[in-house]
């Protein structure tokens, strides 16, 4: 299962989603390619954690399909999760555990073995203090927990990251400093799915966005070669959707 | 590379380590079950030693008793002790309640005594902390202590979706927990394990201490399936926990008494009190145990002169005395056990629907199983009864014997005309001798496992019900 540059990664193709005879995501359609950046932005109740839970295997498809590297998520589930990496709104790793026992742990369910070195050079890598390193979580701040997430999806390898509202109540520089780990990400091949009310953090971030409403997609911007998508303008077209 | 499903058991094991609650709740668990075992079995040693050597000192005491006449001997009595099994130091069963030692005389059947029970006063009643106590009632409930936030905690803390993202199915989350409650569970039943290899020691077959563990293992089993299970349901560990508690209350504390309720309903027995005076009104009419009936006295009488042609009772070689307190101890057992059949086949039937409820709580199915194979059930006390009362009946008619052939007629009826007299009417203290030497034995080993395979049906019942539940959760979910 190799990941092409010409074939969409993650792909909606007319998805819907009803939930207790209620319509959530009606007919989606998107791809997102190898080492994109992807956010689906929207309001509270919008769809977006829907969306997310379908491609994680969560939720199954009423209609139309989820795909990831080409196959239905519904059917391969257990398949699928071994490339992905999925960083929920509130990281809820272990509190009664430190951050490389959480992630020698999480490791090991995965199947994996790293050695100690190995860890603390991903620890590293996502700017985590090494004196927190053998702290238990219990002690640790969302953006900390979040930063071990990371780190232990960096060991995974997971080429495929999926995060949900990755920088809500985060402090500024905890939001920059996450971004700029999620553009390693994408610059080093991974392709990342991010579900989001932060218009500035998805303009920063993200090659294209596109805008979900009542379960349903109403905008989209793409990145231009250089630099980022305009804010202004989503930010614009979110406050148009929001009100309208 | 551990395998996900152990890597879950012993995060969870380090989880509780870190957690001090839980290492209490499991420390308190563990000195219960040394404790329950260490004092239920040397209270059982003791009480074993104490009984045998009571036995031997009542039959001592019997048969050094001086020349009497032969009836006094019949009413001085006996004592008859049973001594515990083995298995009893685990498990004392209804022994607690019934007593294990019986008073023997003529003319009457007395009831087991001395039950612990019955020793205890009003406020330390049921004060017995006994292995099997412990394991069937304050185990499952510290198994919810432990394990009801198991699962629900993963979904409540939302770690859950991590774990199932790493590629671990629920199927194998659900396991890895149960294992690590399962070894918390043995953990528990350790103490009973060497209490039952300790058992051997002292002479109980390896099949019947297996099983006895056996059932315990296959309880300790479903308790920790059904804590696993209804955690894995629950989104909340609060709901999780008080649908534990729950159902420990049903099935420990309420079932065990809609069973017995249920089954004194279904078979009615008289109160003892109303028993007692229904036997002493059939009693008297047959003389008591001293008398015959006029009726049956002069055909008796007429009887014997005929058949040692004689014209006087006086005249006969036996003394009808004898004769008749022998007629009438054959006649008033008749009674007496027909009244005792009658009783204990209302228990056995009350006994046996009570133990129908083993399909509906997994507590009465290992209340079974461990009472069967420890020898301590009901059917076991009614043997006992009913050896005792052979015992008492031999003993009684062999004294009578004594009396209508080693006392004359004359001198028993005027041995209370002066002291010279009274001498006369006695016999040698070498007559005492009639007395057998009581020993009660456990049934076999075949027969103990033969009983409990329907108690050990009951909880491998449990475990494909749960097994079952476990399939369609896994599905649902």
């Amino acid at each position: 299962m190799s990941i092409s540059s010409s074939n969409p990664v993650i792909s909606a193709e007319s998805l819907s989603v009803v939930l207790n005879n209620k319509k959530i995501l009606t007919d989606l359609n998107f791809n997102v390619k190898s080492g994109e950046v992807f956010a689906l932005l929207g309001g509270n109740g919008a769809g977006k954690s829907t969306t997310l839970k379908t491609f994680l295997g969560m939720i199954t498809p009423t209609s139309g399909s989820a795909k990831i590297l080409n196959l239905p998520v519904d059917q391969h589930a257990t398949e699928l999760r071994q490339k992905i990496a999925y960083l929920p709104e509130s990281v809820m790793l272990y509190a009664h555990l430190t951050a490389r026992e959480n992630i020698k742990y999480f490791l090991s369910l995965a199947g994996i073995n790293k050695r100690d070195d190995e860890i603390n050079h991903a620890l590293e890598k996502v700017s985590l203090q090494p004196k927190a390193w053998d702290e238990r979580l219990s002690q640790y701040s969302k953006g900390m927990r979040q930063k071990t997430a990371i780190a232990l999806s960096i060991l995974r390898q997971a080429p495929i990251f999926f995060l949900d509202e990755p920088t809500s109540g985060l402090d500024p520089i905890a939001i920059d400093e996450f971004n700029q780990l999620v553009s390693q990400l994408a610059s080093s091949g991974a392709t990342i799915m991010m579900v989001t009310h932060d218009v500035y953090g998805a303009c920063q971030v993200a090659n294209h966005i596109s805008l979900l409403r009542d379960g349903q997609l109403v905008g989209n911007f793409s990145s231009p070669e250089q630099g980022h998508i305009n804010t202004e303008e989503v930010h614009a077209a979110f406050a148009a959707r929001s009100l309208a | 590379m551990k395998s996900s499903v152990l890597m879950i058991a012993m995060d969870e094991w380090r989880y509780w380590f870190r957690s001090k609650l839980v290492v209490t709740m499991m420390v308190v668990a563990l000195v219960l079950a040394v404790a329950s075992v260490i004092t239920t079995g040397l209270s059982l040693s003791h009480e074993s030693h104490e009984r045998s050597e009571l036995q031997n000192k009542a039959e001592q005491a019997f048969e050094s008793q001086p020349d009497r006449h032969p009836h006094r001997m019949v009413h001085y009595g006996h004592y008859v002790f049973r001594t515990p099994a083995p298995l009893s130091t685990i498990d004392p069963g209804i022994d607690s309640y019934t007593g294990t030692s019986i008073f023997l005389e003529g003319h009457q059947q007395n009831t087991a005594m001395f039950s612990e029970q019955g020793k205890s006063s009003g406020l330390t009643r049921f004060s017995q902390l006994t292995p099997a106590f412990v394991m069937q009632i304050i185990v499952p409930l510290l198994l919810i202590l432990i394990g009801y936030s198991m699962v629900s905690r993963e979904r409540e803390n939302g770690t859950l979706t991590f774990i199932i993202i790493q590629g671990v199915s629920l199927n194998k989350l659900m396991f890895g927990k149960f294992i690590a409650l399962l070894m918390a569970g043995f953990v528990a039943l350790l103490p009973l394990i060497i209490g039952s290899a300790v058992a051997v020691t002292q002479g109980e077959a390896l099949s019947v201490v297996l099983s006895f563990i056996l059932a315990h293992g296959l309880y300790v089993v479903i308790w920790c399936a059904l804590v696993v299970f209804v955690s894995t349901l629950n989104t909340k560990n609060s709901s999780s926990f008080s649908i534990l508690v729950t159902l420990w209350i049903v099935l420990c504390i309420v079932a065990p008494r809609i069973a017995a309720s249920t089954a004194s309903s279904m078979v009615a027995s008289p109160s003892k009190l109303e028993a007692d005076f229904e036997v002493i009104r059939e009693a008297q009419a047959l003389g008591g145990g001293h008398n015959v009936s006029s009726a049956d006295l002069s055909k008796l009488k007429a009887n014997l002169m005929a058949q040692y042609d004689v014209d006087d009772e006086g005249d006969l070689p036996v003394n009808i005395r004898g004769i008749v307190a022998s007629k009438s101890e054959a006649d008033l057992t008749k009674v007496l056990n027909r009244f005792a059949e009658k009783r204990m086949s209302e228990e056995l039937s009350q006994a046996q629907i009570a133990r129908q409820f083993g399909w509906l709580t997994p507590v009465l199915s290992l209340r079974t199983a461990s009472m069967m194979l420890a020898g301590t059930n009901l059917e076991t006390h009614h043997r006992f009864l009913r050896e005792a009362e052979i015992l008492r009946y031999d003993f009684v008619q062999s004294l009578n014997k004594v009396h209508a052939e080693k006392l004359s007629y004359n001198d028993d009826v005027n041995r209370y005309k002066n002291s010279d007299a009274n001498n006369k009417a006695k016999v040698t203290s070498k007559n005492w001798e009639v007395l057998e030497s009581f020993s009660f034995t456990p049934d076999t080993a075949t027969a103990r496992l033969m009983k409990s395979i329907e108690p050990l049906m009951q909880l491998f019942a449990w475990i494909l019900v749960l097994l079952i539940l476990a399939y369609k959760t896994r599905k649902v979910m």
